[in-house]
């Protein structure tokens, strides 16, 4: 049979790729049917004698001459793995298109269906990425056909992505969509210029709430604006824990031992409970402190020095204190938590935050897990709650108190409140800031 | 576009075994790649190469020499190309080009085994005059075959040459004759499995005729419908233009 593609002529790349022979694999037309390996130099591509495979073959052609060939060729920014080979989706249909190459060849007719269905499952994200790849294809139309069936409102915003996507590509030649150069910053340059800034335009519509009303909508067309603020995610991040702290060895103290009113004892230390406790509680008995957990909202300007620390591992020397903060938009490069005292260690250096909230639900959560018993947990906050793109959020807001008033959180403002709190001594409920508006709701609630 | 005239690292190797006055030298891989060229060029300090190509049919007479008639009744006696390369240069030896050395037949194979054999080894007997004739000391050869697989070269001749050398691509000199934008993948025509192997004259012969004929008829009349179009898409994602 003669061959249909000659993958050993693509020539021209400048990124360092060695070119050399290719396996060549029997393919199908369809989508998953074709692909392009460029570590192993294997390509499966349709043999059929008909325009849709040739299309198909000049794609994953396409992929050999731009498509970057070195894990180091592509930054860590924290984008999603999808948006980025989405994006690179993109980039290679649109230069074929240019040129001259027909796209709109490019459907195989899964798209409406598949399109309805992740519509019907509420996948946003994959509703995002999909459309991301079929930009400019045959697929397009038949793809927003789908979602307009279950979900109306996902089109307009899709289509405000294109429109930002095609921003981004408006103008620029063939050869800057596809240079393969290497710039300083070790990226090959048609990937830096396009498949990058589309990877982060589709990363903010996929991190953002499924638009289901004008506000919604109105959110996402602002956030692919230049320097436009995210859409709100309505979603918490996943708690990135922070490795890299290191920690030094406090001497340890006898645990803080503090006196209970008791019936029973040696001493009498509150004689004038006599008088005034129904029962008599007059004794004094001493019990250790248990510990606790301390979790700090670090998103602000709370900082949290080593002499803090001492301070609170002087009153409980077991506890277990964390500061967390989530950077807006990050795909979990970045830490959104970390311990800062735990087992008597005391982190050698305390850190900033990364501006947002982001992950106090998860936070909150992991707290109530690794609580021992009924020792305290505390949690120093300004009693607001802000999702993965650092938006106030109702929902979150509540799923935060209702974890305060199961568990029986302390809320404190300050870090000098954590010691009195540590120590059970407990003042009038606080309720402040969101938190606190949605905690006095779900007493009021309750009390009805 | 401009391509890097950098020669690739079979090239380098090439030159440098030669460099480093190596005599017994196999180029192997496939068709195409300017291993001929390279073997009767490279190198050679003086004259000119003495060039074999193997046949079935290739006669010991071939290699070493023939009677032929001289007029009036006579003969004489001519000398082939592995004598004269042994003599040449006044007697230091020159350099014997053996191309397609698997194709030799059985005779043809056993007389190269002893042309090629180590010098202090090599000897030949002058039918005509007697006398015994050795290798000059510069006296070296290059044998080249498209086999990708030296398993099918005899163990004798291949022990003879211990070096060998897969070419893979052209020399970067060997596509300086074609347009720009043809050079890059000319020098990657030849990396393919066998039925994908695009070779340098084809590259030529598909420059010459699109000038003339346009692109899309050269690659039609050179390669057939669908493979022409499937070589005019590879060049035209590689070129970008």
């Amino acid at each position: 049979m003669s061959p249909r593609v000659f993958p050993e002529l693509v020539y021209g790349r400048r990124d360092g790729f060695e070119q050399g022979r290719w396996t060549v694999e029997s393919g199908e037309a369809r989508r998953g049917g074709a692909s392009c390996n460029l570590s192993d130099r294997c390509l499966r591509v349709p043999q059929d004698d008909d325009v849709v495979a040739r299309v198909v073959r000049a794609h994953e052609l396409m992929h050999i001459r731009v498509s970057p060939h070195r894990r180091e060729h592509v930054p860590d920014e924290g984008l999603p793995e999808r948006a980025l080979e989405c994006a690179e989706e993109f980039r290679v249909n649109r230069l074929l298109s240019l040129l001259g190459f027909d796209t709109g060849l490019l459907c195989d007719g899964s798209e409406k269906l598949g399109a309805r269905r992740l519509a019907e499952s509420g996948n946003w994200p994959e509703a995002v990425c999909f459309f991301l790849a079929v930009i400019g294809t045959g697929a397009e139309p038949e793809f927003l056909r789908g979602l307009r069936a279950a979900q109306p409102s996902w089109g307009a915003a899709l289509r405000a992505l294109k429109k930002a996507v095609l921003g981004v590509v408006d103008g620029l030649p063939v050869e800057a969509v596809g240079d393969t150069h290497v710039s300083d910053d070790g990226v090959p340059r048609g990937f830096e210029d396009v498949t990058l800034p589309v990877a982060r335009l589709a990363a903010r519509t996929l991190a953002a709430a499924a638009p289901s009303d004008a506000e919604g909508l109105r959110s996402i067309r602002r956030s692919l604006e230049p320097g436009g603020r995210r859409a709100p995610s309505g979603v918490f991040a996943p708690l990135v824990w922070d490795n890299e702290m290191r920690y030094v060895s406090r001497p340890r103290r006898a645990a803080h031992r503090r006196h209970r009113p008791s019936t029973t004892g040696s001493v009498m230390r509150y004689p004038s409970r006599l008088l005034s406790d129904p029962l008599c509680r007059a004794f004094g008995h001493k019990s250790p402190s248990r510990g606790g957990v301390v979790v700090i909202d670090q998103s602000g300007s709370m900082d949290v020095t080593t002499e803090d620390l001492d301070r609170l591992l002087h009153v409980a020397p077991n506890s277990l204190i964390v500061g967390y903060s989530h950077r807006p938009g990050d795909f979990g490069t970045t830490a959104n938590a970390w311990v800062l005292a735990a087992g008597g260690r005391v982190a050698e250096r305390s850190r900033n935050g990364n501006v947002g909230n982001g992950v106090d639900g998860p936070v909150l959560h992991w707290a109530v897990r690794r609580a021992r018993g009924s020792e305290p947990i505390v949690w120093v906050t300004d009693g607001q709650v802000t999702d993965s793109n650092d938006h106030p959020c109702h929902s979150l807001s509540v799923e935060c108190a209702r974890l305060v008033r199961r568990h029986r959180i302390h809320l404190v403002r300050r870090l000098d409140e954590v010691e009195s709190a540590l120590r059970g001594r407990r003042g009038p409920t606080a309720s402040f800031g969101r938190v606190g508006r949605e905690l006095r709701e779900l007493r009021r609630v309750s009390a009805a | 576009m401009s391509i890097e005239m950098e020669p690739a690292q079979c090239w380098t190797d090439v030159a440098d075994v030669m460099a480093a006055g190596v005599r017994r030298v196999l180029l192997y891989g496939p068709p195409g790649t300017g291993k001929t060229f390279a073997a009767l060029k490279l190198g050679l300090t003086q004259g000119v190469s003495e060039r074999l190509v193997c046949t079935e049919d290739l006669t010991t007479g071939e290699i070493t020499g023939t009677w032929m008639p001289a007029g009036a009744g006579k003969w004489e006696w001519r000398e082939g190309p592995a004598i004269r390369a042994w003599r040449a240069n006044g007697g230091r030896g020159g350099r014997l080009v053996v191309d397609e050395v698997d194709r030799a037949s059985g005779d043809a194979l056993s007389t190269l085994l002893a042309i090629t054999d180590s010098p202090e080894s090599a000897r030949w007997r002058n039918p005509e005059t007697g006398q015994w004739v050795k290798p000059g000391p510069d006296f070296s050869v290059v044998m080249t075959t498209n086999l990708e697989d030296l398993e099918d070269i005899p163990p004798a001749l291949r022990d003879r040459f211990p070096v060998a050398l897969r070419i893979d691509r052209p020399h970067p000199h060997a596509v300086s004759g074609l347009s720009e934008d043809l050079k890059g993948p000319a020098l990657l025509g030849s990396l393919g499995e066998v039925e994908r192997r695009v070779s340098l004259r084809r590259f030529y012969a598909f420059d010459q005729l699109r000038t003339h004929l346009g692109a899309e008829r050269a690659a039609r009349l050179l390669f057939g419908e669908s493979e022409g179009q499937a070589m005019l898409d590879a060049l035209a994602i590689g070129s970008l233009e």
